[in-house]
């Protein structure tokens, strides 16, 4: 748009100066639509003769002669170049640029030309966004942009992926930060109130000459978020219509009904004398739905002019979830707006609000993995029955009814005035604000003396969080003849705060909806109770970047931030975040040779450090908390008391990650090859990390402080490459990414435990991973299975523990002691994976498009917990149907045992978390536009598609491509809510 | 000239645009920053009642589980065989340093200290009320000295932290030190300025009192062997009009008599979650199932039950909760997965399912024996080791009146039971006294210490796995060393 103004004014003044010979005009048009192009250039070359068409797209221009080539260009469209010879009437047909070289990229704080690009930026444009029919639009990314990693810790509706970017840099807080619209998003990456189809582009920024302009939040990464606008021309509306019916894709194999009770009859002879009689549930199908339906709509409407361009959208998302009560409904609103005041000065707003309502799911998977299957649901007379090994999914289901209202609202305010030649002062005024009502409704019942409720409970926790960041930039961009210089400073001041308040209380009048509140409670204060909750956090900053360009060949950037937080001591406040990066376009200096399939090299490097505060906002403090009373009296009454709560490192100061980046870009074959190559190298110092503190120093029991206290290196390389071309009307495009990623623990610092990091809890004390220095963040630690003791003989022969037995795991004496005790854990697997990739192809046909998304993951380990966990006699997996009952049965499984030694952390549970997924497959058709012409529309597109429709891996859990929400857990997988295999239909109008 | 005035701008605009440092200030919320508390005489109560907070404080007691019964010949883990691994190891003596029980134990303990510390170091500088500050120190000197004693005795040399802010770089003071130079120290002080428990206002019952510290001290001489001492502090106790025992054993720790006559120290509690006054010690020990009223840990050992039904002692059964025992009008069923029976693989029965009654609350919900007071140390208790002393100081005869008070009570007037002591042999009614404690004092925590001092632990706790030489202390946890690099040191043979 500026561009297109700047131009026209410009044409304006030119007009009318030259002397003039021939006369030629014409019209200008769309290629695709046929339709005029207002403000296109049409320019002598060489000179600045020349004209612009007007609303109609037609242009009348005098040139000097036959022999003048006539230059017409529109932004976003392909120049074409013409010679008028003798022709009076030139026609031309303009096409979209598809050139890459010409794309613009929005980076921190600016966008620049994908040519002048110094940084490792990838961008992901809207087609590819909608693709996968869930509420946060992060979940599109997977398998799309090499080095980025979207694993899901849960398949619950409006489930927040973790997102590992170049991977795991801290052993904190791992996930990048969205800006959208220039907005940070300060809640991790949580980017489900904005609806896939308002957004253009996400763009991710993966070096440090790119993140470092964020400079304490560009730590892992920065992921941007370009909603769509306005374009010229007519006004466009776009109508689209989803709906998906989705299913778990796979059960988790357990024991049925007479599995079981021959296993148990195996531990305990006879329990089980007529296996005949024994019935058989299997809870998994109890619980799960089948086909449950998504439904997705929006519209869209959109426009520009000079005056004013402005794009609203409208969505609505329901997720029905395969469990019940997890369903999630959404109303989103997107409206970007820019009013042009004057020539100078611009005035815009972008807001997207977003209105969630979201059943908390009840917690029964592990629930039905683990109910012996020899119960079944119900009593004769209907009500619930008790159900042994675990409880009754199904009851849990009935009795619980926890729902999250939301309602966030993200956007900024702007004023941008230009001045003087090329300088642009910019205000921004950005804000989050979101609102969440959460309550919860437990009724009092019966079913069981571990499975019941004795009085009816309600809570509900109202809690607002608001963020406010202004930003004020001054810009500066001007060509000088050779040189190219774009330059941006600016002055930011950030306030996060948050505030909760909960109340509960018990015994309400009635148990229906109506009554879900506090003050139908029995009103007793010993029944009800309030908590608050409050946090707050600023960050100042200073950033500064410039862009310098020579002979469109050289490239320079350079980047400056100094940002100040009060989550740091006074004297450890500010942290400094510089960073370089050179360019270089290789294939355009004159000493390389002409070949005609290189289009154009590009070789980059750059440095840099970015920061990272993620810790709570009072880490620093030690802090005394009311809320320690005493009982005292004849008639018994809580007394207040006060004293210490959190124990605080006042030292606390910037975590560091200095990041070096090489890569090269080609481009082949006129476009049709382009090929992407990083190698990076990272190491992050000072790691912000909660250690256990000495007993001693009065903490209390299981109390952390946090220290700066590791060091983490990560080095990969990321390629990129995709092939496009097309053969008469047959379009094809194959592309292919990936990375790999090694990671290692550098070292722990010299305070807290520093030797050892003990992580994963999956439950019953069980702690199965481990972070030292020399390997990667949070592999797994235990004993290694050599085999089964199959005899007496065996037993005394090799070292064993005390508790073990014939028809036990035979566990390696990996110190060759002699001895076997705890020493003899070792390694036994590591989650993160040696190889990430992804791969798609579309094949397209007279308006007939096929495209395959395909991503997966190798080397990545998972450790199976919920195997793992025999705290009572409960279900067991099928992989214990193969137990050991006899010398020479089996070498792999151990006899049948309720629990116990063969259940300590070992290898026996590691399970290979490699797999290949055909993510999505769609198959579009776009209607002929002659049909279309009928009901007015420009374009109608309709699809079927399958997400998630095959896996190939070895892992027997519902899914491999899980996540660890704290690294040095590791990837655990203790039961979680299954990924689902998705069928959808759609239909795209736009008008 | 252009140049000039882009940068005459961007000075401008640096300068315009920059916040004062206190924009960067965002101090806690709705908490006081360390350093600032205490500084009145409402923060020095507020400050001494925290001390008292942490013994409601589930890991405070031997880190939650009941493990030093457990390892007693007193109890068994309990709870179903699946359940509890972690405490299973104290049942027969294969715990290790790792155990989490005992670094919760060890962590929570200190805690407590902490929290004396401030009263102690910060309190008597306040402007306030005098008598109120004296005893407000006298109160947190008692309960750290307290909290020092349960370090001693179960882990031997300990870091001595007297300062709010622990020094990072300490190494194990010896044991012979942290008593002579803390405990003693700090019990004499509270000795000295602790009111009487008749002296307290209504309102304050359940602070600790000049008994209690007496009381105290007798246990920890007896503990030591000091024997003259132990008799004097007991009975000075006896003398001081201020306890008398419950005329039925039962009431000692039933509800109705919570800071009753026989109550020298207790832990006042709520039938509600720890923030709101409860303490979880009793949840952990009660019935689980049917009634559902807790977990099930500690399980009255088998033999127990047996040597007191070989005694008719009426004391089981007020100690003991069987299958289809009523209680408060509800049937005792227990849990499904826990056996009613467990036999070994000769067909003796090794356990049976039954819980301590002496955590028993009436009450229909599962919240109820939250609000059971712990009694820490009971008059019997007081009696009993008055008789001890005395025998071991030569005056067996002057003994015989304390042990035959305590048998009385129990007897219930049941004459034809638990029949008067009057043997004044030294040896033989060593051994008396010391198994009428083991009848009166069951899954009270006291019986491990009991048979440590007493140099009977390898004999009664040696089938069960007890080594000696090494049991005699638990270990350090592991992760004191490991974060210590080594400068706190392990006990032996571990």
């Amino acid at each position: 748009m500026k561009g297109t103004f700047t131009l026209l004014f410009f044409m304006f003044l030119v007009i009318g100066l030259q002397a003039q010979n021939v006369t030629v005009s014409g019209t200008i048009t769309d290629a695709e639509t046929g339709e005029g192009l207002i403000g296109a250039s049409v320019l002598e070359k060489g000179t600045t003769n020349g004209s612009i068409t007007d609303i109609d797209g037609n242009y009348s221009v005098s040139v000097s002669g036959s022999e003048t080539i006539l230059q017409i260009s529109y932004v976003g469209y392909a120049t074409q170049e013409i010679v008028v010879g003798n022709q009076s009437e030139i026609n031309i047909a303009l096409s979209l640029d598809i050139s890459e070289l010409e794309e613009i990229v929005v980076v921190g704080y600016g966008s620049v030309r994908k040519s002048d690009l110094t940084g490792a930026v990838a961008s992901v444009k809207s087609e590819d966004l909608v693709k996968v029919p869930n509420a946060n639009p992060v979940q599109a990314l997977q398998g799309k942009v090499s080095g980025l990693q979207v694993l899901n810790t849960s398949g619950d509706p409006g489930a927040t992926p973790v997102v590992r970017l170049r991977g795991i840099t801290t052993l904190n807080n791992n996930n990048p930060i969205f800006v959208v619209d220039g907005v940070i998003i300060e809640e991790g990456n949580s980017l489900d109130f904005l609806n896939a189809n308002d957004i253009e582009s996400m763009e991710v920024l993966k070096d440090a000459s790119a993140t470092a302009i964020f400079g304490s939040r560009g730590s892992n990464g920065v992921i941007i978020v370009t909603t769509k606008r306005g374009k010229s021309g007519d006004v466009r509306v776009n109508v689209t219509a989803e709906q998906s019916w989705e299913s778990v894709a796979n059960k988790v194999g357990v024991m049925n009904g007479r599995e079981f009770a021959t296993y148990v009859n195996d531990i305990t002879p006879g329990t089980y004398n007529n296996l005949d009689i024994l019935p058989n549930t299997d809870w998994q199908d109890k619980i799960y739905t089948k086909h449950a339906p998504i439904r997705s709509y929006s519209a869209s409407i959109s426009g520009a002019n000079e005056k004013v361009n402005y794009y609203f959208g409208l969505g609505y998302f329901y997720q029905q979830g395969v469990i019940p009560k997890s369903d999630l409904e959404r109303v989103t609103t997107k409206i970007n707006t820019t009013y042009n005041i004057t020539k100078d000065l611009a005035l815009g707003a972008n807001l997207s609000i977003a209105l969630k309502d979201k059943q908390n799911a009840p917690g029964v998977v592990n629930t039905a993995l683990r109910a012996w299957p020899i119960n079944t649901p119900y009593n004769e007379d209907g009500s619930f029955a008790e159900v042994f090994g675990s409880s009754n999914a199904l009851a849990t289901i009935a009795y619980s009814n926890n729902n999250t209202k939301s309602l966030e609202s993200v956007g900024n305010l702007f004023l941008e005035y230009k001045f003087l030649e090329g300088f642009s002062a910019k205000s921004s005024l950005q804000f989050t604000f979101g609102l969440d009502k959460n309550k919860s409704f437990t009724p009092a019942f019966y079913v069981a003396p571990l499975q019941q409720n004795e009085t009816s409970d309600i809570s509900q926790k109202y809690e607002d969080r608001s963020f406010l960041l202004w930003e004020n930039t001054l810009s500066y961009s001007k060509v000088f003849g050779k040189h190219r210089v774009n330059a941006v400073v600016g002055w930011t001041a950030q306030q996060v705060r948050s505030e909760s308040l909960t109340g509960s209380g018990q015994n309400l009048l009635r148990d229906s909806e109506e009554f879900w509140y506090v003050d139908a409670g029995d009103r007793l204060p010993e029944n009800e109770a309030i908590a608050t909750g409050a946090s707050h956090s600023t960050i100042e900053s200073y950033l500064f970047r410039v862009n310098y360009t020579l002979l469109d060949k050289y490239l320079f950037t350079a980047t400056y931030r100094r940002d100040g937080s009060s989550k740091f001591g006074v004297n450890n406040r500010y942290g400094v975040f510089p960073s370089f990066a050179l360019g270089w376009n290789l294939s355009d200096e004159s000493f390389f040779p002409e070949v005609d399939i290189i289009d154009n090299i590009k070789i980059r490097a750059s440095w840099g450090i970015v920061g990272n505060d993620k810790i709570g906002y009072l880490d620093q403090y030690s802090t005394i908390s009311s809320g320690r009373g005493a009982v005292f009296g004849v008639n018994e009454q809580l007394y207040p008391g006060a004293t210490f709560s959190s124990g605080g490192n006042p030292n606390l100061r910037w975590e560091e990650t200095e990041q070096y980046d090489i890569g090269v870009n080609f481009d082949m074959f006129n476009g049709r090859l382009t090929t992407e190559l990083d190698y990076y190298n990272k190491t992050t110092d000072g790691i912000l990390v909660s250690l256990e503190v000495l007993g001693y120093a009065g903490l209390g029991a299981f109390q952390t402080i946090r220290y700066n206290a590791a060091e983490v290196e990560n080095s990969g390389f990321e390629f990129n490459t995709s092939w496009r071309d097309d053969i008469g009307d047959f379009t094809y495009q194959i592309g292919f990414l990936g990375s790999f990623v090694k990671n290692e623990v550098l070292s722990l610092g010299d305070v807290g435990a520093d030797s050892v990091l003990t992580a994963g809890d999956i439950g019953l004390g069980q702690r199965v991973s481990q972070t030292v220095v020399g390997r990667p963040i949070g592999f797994f630690y235990g004993y290694k299975v050599a085999g089964v003791f199959q005899n007496e003989a065996q037993l005394d022969e090799f070292p064993h523990l005390s508790a073990q037995k014939v028809g036990d795991f035979i566990y390696e004496d990996t110190n060759d002691d002699g001895k076997l005790n705890a020493d003899d854990r070792t390694v036994i697997g590591n989650s993160i994976p040696s190889f990430i990739y992804g791969f798609n192809t579309s094949f397209g046909y007279k308006g007939i498009s096929l495209s395959l998304d395909f991503q997966g993951q190798m080397g990545s380990e998972i450790y199976n917990g919920k195997q793992a966990i025999q705290s009572t006699l409960s279900n067991f997996e099928d992989r214990f149907l193969g137990r050991w009952s006899g010398e020479g049965t089996t070498n792999e499984n151990p006899r049948a045992t309720q629990g116990g030694v063969n259940f300590s952390p070992s290898d026996y549970f590691v399970e290979d978390g490699s797999f290949l997924r055909l993510r999505t497959a769609t198959l579009g058709y776009d209607l002929p536009r002659k049909w279309l012409s009928a009901i007015g529309a420009q374009s109608t597109r309709i699809y079927v598609r399958g997400t998630n429709l095959f896996t190939w891996t070895k892992y027997s859990g519902y899914s491999p491509d899980l996540g660890a929400s704290n690294p040095l857990d590791g990837v655990l997988d203790t039961g979680v809510y299954p990924i689902s295999r998705v069928y959808s239909a759609g239909l795209n109008v736009t008008f | 000239m252009k140049t000039l005035k882009a940068i005459t701008f961007a000075v401008l605009f640096a300068t315009l645009f920059s916040c004062g440092e206190e924009f960067l200030d965002r101090p806690p919320l709705a908490q006081l920053t360390a350093g600032t508390f205490p500084e009145s005489e409402e923060d020095a109560v507020l400050a001494t009642n925290a001390v008292y907070n942490i013994l409601r404080s589930w890991s405070f007691h031997a880190g939650g589980f009941p493990i030093l019964d457990i390892m007693s010949d007193q109890a068994t883990k309990g709870t179903n065989p699946g359940d509890g691994g972690s405490t299973a190891p104290f049942e027969d003596f294969s715990f290790d340093p790792f155990a989490g029980h005992i670094s919760a134990w060890w962590a929570t303990v200190y805690e407590g200290i902490r929290r004396a510390n401030l009263v102690i170091t910060e309190v008597p500088s306040i402007d306030m009320d005098e008598e109120l500050r004296t005893r407000l120190v006298a109160e947190a000197r008692f309960l750290r000295g307290y909290s020092y004693s349960v370090l001693v005795r179960a882990f031997g040399a300990v870091p001595l932290v007297t300062t709010v802010d622990a020094p990072l770089d300490l190494t194990r003071t010896e044991a012979e030190t942290v008593w002579s130079d803390l405990i003693f120290p700090d019990l004499e002080y509270a000795l000295e300025h602790l009111p009487e428990k008749s002296e307290y206002p209504d309102s304050d019952l359940g602070r600790v009192t000049k008994g209690a510290t007496k009381a105290l001290l007798a246990r920890l001489y007896l503990f030591r062997g000091e024997f003259d001492m132990a008799e004097t502090m007991a009975l000075e106790v006896i003398n001081s009009g201020q306890y008398q025992l419950e005329p039925n054993f039962g009431d000692a720790f039933s509800e109705d008599y919570e800071g009753g006559v026989e109550s020298i120290w207790e832990i006042p509690a709520l039938p509600e979650n720890n923030a709101n006054g409860g303490n979880q010690y009793a949840n952990t020990w009660a019935i689980r199932g049917t009634p559902n009223r807790g977990w099930g840990f500690g399980r009255p050992a088998y033999s127990w039950i047996t040597m007191m039904q070989a005694n008719d002692d009426p004391r089981m059964d007020a100690s003991v909760i069987f299958l289809g025992e009523v209680l408060g009008g509800v049937v005792t069923e227990g849990e499904g997965p826990t056996p009613d029976t467990t036999y070994n693989e000769q067909g003796a029965i090794i356990e049976i399912e039954v819980y301590n009654q002496k955590v028993w609350h009436s009450g229909a919900a599962t919240q109820e024996s939250f609000g059971h007071n712990k009694r820490n140390i009971r008059y019997a208790d007081v009696l009993l080791m008055a008789a001890e002393a005395l025998n071991e100081n030569g005056k067996s005869a002057e003994a015989l009146p304390y042990l035959n008070e305590v048998r009385e009570r129990a007897r219930g007037g049941n004459t034809t039971i638990l029949p008067d002591i009057s043997t004044t042999d030294q040896t033989a009614l060593r051994q008396i006294i010391a198994d009428e404690r083991n009848f009166e004092l069951a899954f009270e925590g006291l019986r491990f210490w009991d048979l440590i001092r007493t140099e009977k632990a390898v004999e009664i706790m040696g089938p069960l796995g007890f080594v000696d030489g090494k049991h005699q202390l638990l270990p350090i946890p592991q992760s004191e060393i490991d974060i210590s690099e080594g400068r706190i040191s392990q006990n032996d043979n571990y």
